[in-house]
């Protein structure tokens, strides 16, 4: 099996109106063996600015801390904070100076740019290929389920709700298929005036 | 003149391996969901080996009697072979019992057939559907080696993953408080199954080009064609 | 007699001239030897009682069987050689178990009289298994059971032959109990007439006094499948005959 698929994960985000979503589940196991169930892989790194790491959590763990070095130095170099697409372009660099070596993890990041409030959405492979469409990404053991959820309940300009309602769902009911995601959920909604973290009880077996 | 010389020294090249794999994935996904007076069944028209498409109007679900049909997926090899001793199977039990046989009886025989090649199994993904003996619409699902389960709603093949999320969640109302699974009407699983293979197809190759639908209710079998996406 | 049928009795598939096969019908015979048994068959089931004979007071008449269960929904009595009908007993029970494994469904009580006569019949076969049997199976069976289509009696012989009945009787007092059946017996009746039509029968054809130890009785039904009848209510019945 993948390395990828060693420590088990899934990260979806959805764009809506004026509002973007990401949202992750809480398992860490070892294959098969499940360790903890609070394991969030959705880290805030700016202002309605998130990024979720799902893949061997190892580089999970390497690649935010790398990441954050690198956000601090833009910060205090530039003297702003960063934008949605910049924060692409750094994971994309940071991983594809690992070509040949990777970092196993597809990261999927999520925000509003700071000066239009446009939402924003990406996902990376592990030696950094983004991907920006008009509607969401998947990442994770529970891709496959995650695009056929998706593609079935994702609309046009969901509100925030609708919008909460629309990946919770997706996630939850995607990675109910998949051994290796699942036992719990943490969604975030972000919108111009305030994030709302949500987590979310499944079914933990 | 080059060849002349390579074919001098073949005999003296190392001992090289030539392989045969018995099995093929011809793609194809089947989508089933049970009614209380009716079971539909769909499957896409999409044959294709590996980024070939083989063929684009071949449906997977077969007729075994009034009441029962089989959507299978997978090695088309296995998948014709199959339904061919099945149906000889159906032909022998009519003139042994002088009978048509139940879809439950259909549902054993299938398990036990694929449960007989446990070490040389077909590479099939099977769903047979049917009504049983009190006209209910029943779906039964099994792995290649004959593990079989009796569910409501179920997909099998190439999209499975894609497609069984979304029906546990529109069609069993999984992970929603205070939300009673819908009751299922004709109209309501069409549109289910539609939306499925639209999704699937959106994301799968191995899924695509139409859809045929068949509905079973005790009047007989009906038959609906759908164009879907053929890139 | 010994002259029209010389030599050609001999061999179990040799056809006379005139186009009999004599070990069958001496098979046929032996059933008559037998000890009698019949069946009744009713919408509300059907009933199996059998005669049996207690040659000495040392014998312990349980140990007598000759009404057995092929399956929930099926039981069986024989008269002739009840011997042979173990080997025939066996067969409809593997092939009960079978059906039930391949179609999870009962086995249709036509079906087991079919798959008893392909064994019955297979006494001139040589094959991988082994030679051919020495002699037909000299035993007739009465098969009565439950299915989807109903309750049903069926009766076969050593040749093979196998045909539904309403009512039926075999073995030595055959003749005569199935002349009492014809005229006592009809459609419409209950479980409980025709169980006691049954042992009035018996009570006509056999030699001794019918007590609850001298039969045994069974019956098939919806609720109960195969189920044999204690001896008290035996008792019960035989005392309002």
């Amino acid at each position: 099996m993948s390395i990828l698929a060693y420590n088990g994960g899934s990260v979806v985000a959805m764009k809506g109106k004026n509002c973007v979503a990401i949202a992750t589940d809480l398992r860490f196991g070892v294959q098969a063996q499940t360790i903890t169930t609070d394991f969030e892989r959705v880290f805030e790194v700016g202002p309605h600015l998130y990024i979720g790491l799902p893949g061997l959590v190892t580089d999970t763990q390497t690649v935010l801390q790398r990441l954050k070095f690198r956000i601090k130095m833009y910060e205090m170099r530039e003297g702003r904070k960063v934008k949605p697409r910049t924060l692409m372009a750094m994971v994309q660099n940071l991983l594809y100076e690992r070509r040949f070596g990777p970092y196993f993890v597809e990261p999927v990041i999520a925000g509003l740019d700071p000066v239009t409030k446009d939402p924003y959405i990406c996902a990376l492979d592990l030696i950094g290929c983004p991907c920006e469409p008009a509607d969401f990404v998947v990442s994770g053991t529970s891709s496959e389920s995650l695009y056929g959820m998706c593609e079935t309940t994702w609309r046009e300009d969901l509100e925030p709700d609708d919008l909460f309602e629309c990946i919770g769902q997706s996630l939850i009911n995607a990675f109910d298929r998949d051994a290796l995601s699942g036992w719990g959920a943490v969604v975030h909604v972000i919108e111009e005036d305030k994030v709302t973290t949500r987590h979310i009880k499944s079914r933990m077996d | 003149m080059c060849s002349e010389v390579q074919s001098a020294q073949d005999y003296m090249r190392d001992p090289r391996k030539h392989y045969f794999s018995p099995y093929m994935d011809n793609g194809g996904t089947t989508v089933a969901i049970a009614g209380e007076d009716f079971v539909m069944v769909a499957s896409d028209t999409r044959l294709s080996r590996g980024f070939n498409i083989l063929s684009r109007e071949q449906g997977k679900v077969f007729n075994l009697t009034p009441k029962t049909m089989l959507a299978s997926t997978g090695c088309w090899a296995d998948v014709l072979t199959l339904n061919k001793v099945l149906q000889a199977r159906l032909m022998m039990y009519s003139h042994e019992h002088h009978d048509t046989m139940s879809t439950t009886a259909v549902a054993q025989l299938l398990s036990t057939m694929l449960y007989w090649r446990r070490f040389f199994p077909y590479y099939v993904s099977n769903m047979l559907v049917g009504l049983d003996e009190s006209g209910k619409g029943v779906v039964y699902h099994y792995d290649p080696v004959g593990h079989m389960e009796k569910l409501t709603f179920s997909a099998a093949g190439a999209s499975v993953s894609l497609i069984q999320p979304f029906l546990d969640n529109q069609v069993g109302a999984f992970n929603m408080e205070g939300v009673d699974p819908p009751k299922m009407t004709k109209e309501l699983a069409r549109q289910l199954i539609h939306d499925s293979f639209v999704s699937a197809a959106e994301r799968d190759i191995n899924t695509g080009d139409g859809i045929i639908i068949y509905t079973i209710t005790k009047d007989g079998t009906a038959e609906e064609k759908i164009k879907l996406r053929m890139d | 007699m010994f002259l029209t049928r010389s030599e050609y009795d001999r061999g179990v598939n040799t056809f006379s001239p005139e186009g009999r096969l004599f070990q069958v019908e001496y098979a046929i015979e032996a059933i008559k030897l037998g000890s009698t048994a019949i069946g009744i068959q009713t919408s509300e089931g059907v009933v199996l009682a059998v005669e049996k004979r207690i040659t000495s007071p040392l014998m312990i008449p349980s140990t007598i069987e000759k009404i057995v269960e092929i399956d929930k929904h099926i039981g069986c009595a024989v008269s002739g050689l009840v011997a042979d009908s173990r080997t025939l007993v066996d067969h409809a029970r593997v092939e009960c178990a079978n059906h039930w494994f391949v179609y999870n469904e009962d086995m249709k009580v036509e079906s087991v009289a079919q798959a008893v006569s392909n064994l019955a019949i297979r006494f001139g076969d040589s094959d991988d298994d082994g030679p051919a049997m020495s002699r037909p199976f000299g035993v007739a069976m009465l098969f009565a059971g439950i299915d989807k289509t109903g309750s049903h009696l069926y009766h076969m012989d050593p040749s093979g032959t196998f045909l539904e009945f309403g009512a039926k009787a075999i073995g030595s007092g055959s003749e005569g109990a199935q002349q009492s059946l014809q005229e006592s017996y009809h459609k419409s009746m209950t479980l409980q007439e025709a169980l006691k039509v049954a042992l009035t029968v018996l009570k006509q054809v056999m030699e001794e006094k019918v007590s609850g130890t001298n039969v045994e009785v069974a019956a098939v039904t919806p609720e109960k499948g195969f189920h044999r009848y204690p001896q008290n209510e035996v008792e019960t019945v035989i005392a309002d005959l």
